[in-house]
């Protein structure tokens, strides 16, 4: 019910080298549009009002750059060290190259303890590997608790945000969608909706035999793994079922335990605008005496997938620095215009951008490092200063030349690279002699009587457009002004004449 | 199995190493500045609030919909419980095995069952939780639940009401301080700790708030802050 094909079908986008089409059919989406806007002012605005309460926010995102830094640069020992401290305290660690290799683990864990019934906690790891739909396969069922993934899951479609997944949804949307579901009668007041959910999933807690989560960050120095949230499904997930099973990116860990406090002023102030959310859970191993209260096991699964890649340059390598916060989101005026759907991937906006290409191959997402107009909001927002435009660049530069890692298909873009090259070579040839500058300029001016219409160069169709295809591609939805009848060197030239 | 755990942990383990060894001549190019070392100074946060860390408590918790009573005595504060179970009409509570909570509940009058180690059935039926807590951080109006001093994982979390009873002197003013506390907890890093801010909310439809989605969907911190005795 919940394949990665079907779910694409549900939301009716297609994969991230559909991105063209996909940001055609998002710009028409009305109701999208009003919901991008009161996501925009009141993250926006919460999120300035949450800054402004700490007396040093630049130093702050400073600081948790350095940690991460220096994490990344040691992640092979600090995540030894996580894995020993975990295991002393009672956790059994898994390790897993891929997001099969998760599946298979947390199948096998379940399969095992006969273990059917499932709760799930709001989690990208496991968005990312599509693990629902592996489960579903293995014959076990699965409830996402989170309000937004709940949601996203009955209507079987995907995240178009890292924080609020179902912001592109109408409060009218959701409730038809209830009364379908979950026969409920038809309301648009949230908080019954909102009640009608604690209802239904309630039950789910109750009989789940597992419970599944993310993991915000695993802290080396004990073992600890920490869960953010404002639900209190987490609390369940962790709390209620005999089994926890958490995923967590290998990217996750930090040194110390007292580096929390640097990450627990930065997450909730850029991702909700919040000074903390309404729960932390702190969780070190299993419980001592069987008189304790929650899970006899804890399994901790670190996940590659992809990630050490990322490692392998300065550049790429801040991608592992994200803490998830959705703040880029929120500040990109391109995500602002079409949501996350059209990324065609769980991780949508800017971070989404530069995160999908590296973890499913650049030949799969040539167009997303160019789903930016290079602004560097999103770097200004930045918890850990992650510098995306950089990172947008550096992919654009593997695209041209064809460099990327695992990138198969390197034709188009060395063909492209031929004709761009004689394109610029012949340009700066002429731009750099005044003589050919004003006869190239002369030329163009009578070429362009063929394309000037009403005083405007508007869409470009017919011949030149055969001839010269980017000059249908740019003029396609933009219009320029001609060149001048006189240019300012002409001018210049008959008006020290007459003096 | 245990072999491919080995195998994938060890290559997984490469791959990093060798990644990392991989991008040695871009670091040394790259004039990457090494952003600023971890600095001595605490991050406080800015208080345009004056008064005490009880008085900044109260504030941070009332900020995010929790209810505060602050009382002089134990005798007070089973009053003050008293009246939240009073008005909320509690019939089955669940409640932690702290003793502050086991003294408060025997001076209690009402016909409310009170049960201390609920089975999974019972703990869903329960219309109210009563436990205590170990810290409390000022800035953020927040509770800190250490497992390994009180049953109060699910008394705080299942019932529609939380009502939580903490002494003064237990209220630091930073996370920074409390994160240094429950490390070097006497008795140990508890398994859980759980940090709570206000009641259990959501965002997620419309961003529309709503209270008590999951959690407790009502918090009151009844704070115990008796007068220095005479000596």
């Amino acid at each position: 019910m919940n394949h990665p094909t079907e779910t694409a079908e549900a939301t009716g986008y297609g994969p991230p080298n559909a991105f063209d089409q996909n940001v055609l059919k998002a710009l028409g989406d009305e109701q999208l549009h009003s919901a991008l806007r009161n996501l925009v002012v009141t993250f926006g605005s919460k999120r300035q009002a949450a800054i402004n309460s700490v007396e040093d926010w630049e130093g702050l995102r400073d600081e948790a750059r350095a940690i991460k830094d220096e994490t990344l640069a040691h992640l092979d020992r600090y995540l030894e060290e996580f894995a020993n401290n975990a295991e002393r305290a009672g956790a059994q660690m898994h390790w897993a190259r891929d997001g099969h290799e998760v599946s298979n683990i947390i199948i096998r864990l379940l399969h095992e303890r006969n273990a059917k019934r499932v709760v799930k906690s709001k989690s990208m790891a496991t968005e990312e590997i599509h693990l629902n739909s592996a489960l579903e396969d293995a014959g076990i069922e699965t409830v996402e608790t989170d309000l937004g993934e709940w949601i996203i899951q009955l209507a079987c479609e995907t995240p178009s945000h890292i924080v609020v997944p179902a912001i592109h949804k109408s409060k009218k949307q959701i409730a038809d969608l209830f009364v379908a579901k979950i026969g409920i009668e038809p309301t648009d007041d949230v908080a019954k909706l909102t009640s009608a959910a604690r209802r239904v999933l309630r039950q789910r807690f109750a009989e789940a035999d597992a419970g599944i989560s993310g993991v915000n960050f695993g802290v080396a120095e004990t073992g600890t793994i920490l869960i953010l949230e404002n639900e209190g499904n987490i609390r369940l997930t962790t709390s209620l079922p005999k089994i926890h099973i958490a995923v967590m990116g290998i990217e996750k860990v930090i040194p110390h335990f007292a580096d929390l406090d640097v990450f627990l002023k930065l997450l909730p102030r850029s991702g909700t605008g919040q000074q903390l959310t309404a729960y932390q859970s702190l969780i070190t191993g299993t419980k001592k005496r069987p008189a304790d209260e929650g899970p006899e096991e804890l399994h901790i699964i670190l996940m590659d997938n992809g990630r050490s890649r990322m490692l392998a340059h300065p550049v790429t390598r801040q991608s592992l620095a994200c803490i998830r916060c959705g703040a880029c989101l929120n500040a990109c005026p391109v995500y602002q215009q079409i949501g996350g759907h059209a990324y065609g991937s769980v991780y949508p906006g800017p971070i989404g951008a530069v995160i999908t290409p590296q973890l499913i191959g650049l030949s799969k997402a040539t167009q997303l490092p160019y789903a930016s107009s290079l602004c560097g909001a999103c770097r200004e927002v930045c918890p850990v200063k992650i510098d995306i435009p950089a990172l947008l660049l550096h992919l654009r530069s593997e695209v041209v030349e064809g460099t990327a890692a695992g990138s198969a298909d390197q034709k188009g873009p060395v063909k492209r690279k031929f004709a761009e090259r004689l394109a610029f070579r012949l340009y700066a040839f002429a731009w750099s002699r005044p003589f050919l500058y004003e006869w190239a300029a002369r030329i163009a001016r009578l070429a362009q009587r063929l394309i000037v219409r009403q005083g405007r160069i508007g869409k470009v169709s017919g011949l030149v457009a055969r001839i010269a295809p980017p000059f249908g591609a740019w003029t396609a939805c933009r219009d320029a002004p001609p060149i001048a009848q006189r240019t300012f060197r002409e001018q210049w030239r008959e008006d020290s004449k007459i003096k | 199995m245990i072999e491919t755990k080995i195998e994938a942990r060890q290559e997984m383990l490469s791959s990093i190493r060798e990644h990392l060894a991989a991008s040695a001549r871009f670091d040394a190019q790259a004039a990457h500045p090494q952003t600023a070392q971890r600095r001595t100074q605490s991050n406080s946060a800015t208080d345009a609030r004056n008064g005490t860390v009880l008085d900044l408590f109260r504030q941070a918790l009332e900020a995010v919909s929790g209810h505060c009573s602050i009382v002089q005595s134990i005798d007070e504060a089973a009053r003050a419980v008293q009246q939240v179970v009073d008005e909320r009409k509690a019939r089955r509570v669940a409640v932690s095995d702290s003793i502050v909570v086991k003294r408060i509940l025997g001076q209690l009058k009402t016909e409310a069952v009170f049960l201390d180690a609920p089975n999974q059935s019972e703990l869903f039926e329960c219309d109210m939780g009563i436990t205590a807590t170990q810290w409390a951080i000022a800035e953020t109006g927040t509770l800190v639940l250490e497992s390994e001093r009180e049953r109060h994982r699910l008394a705080s979390l299942v019932p529609p009401v939380h009502v939580a009873i903490i002494e003064a002197g237990r209220i630091r003013r930073t996370m920074s301080e409390i994160l240094q506390l429950i490390k070097n907890s006497e008795v140990g890093l508890s398994r859980t700790v759980t940090f709570i801010t206000g009641p259990s909310r959501t965002s997620d439809i419309e961003l529309t708030l709503a209270i008590g989605v999951h959690g407790p969907g009502e918090l009151h911190v009844i704070v115990i802050d008796e007068p220095a005795q005479p000596a």
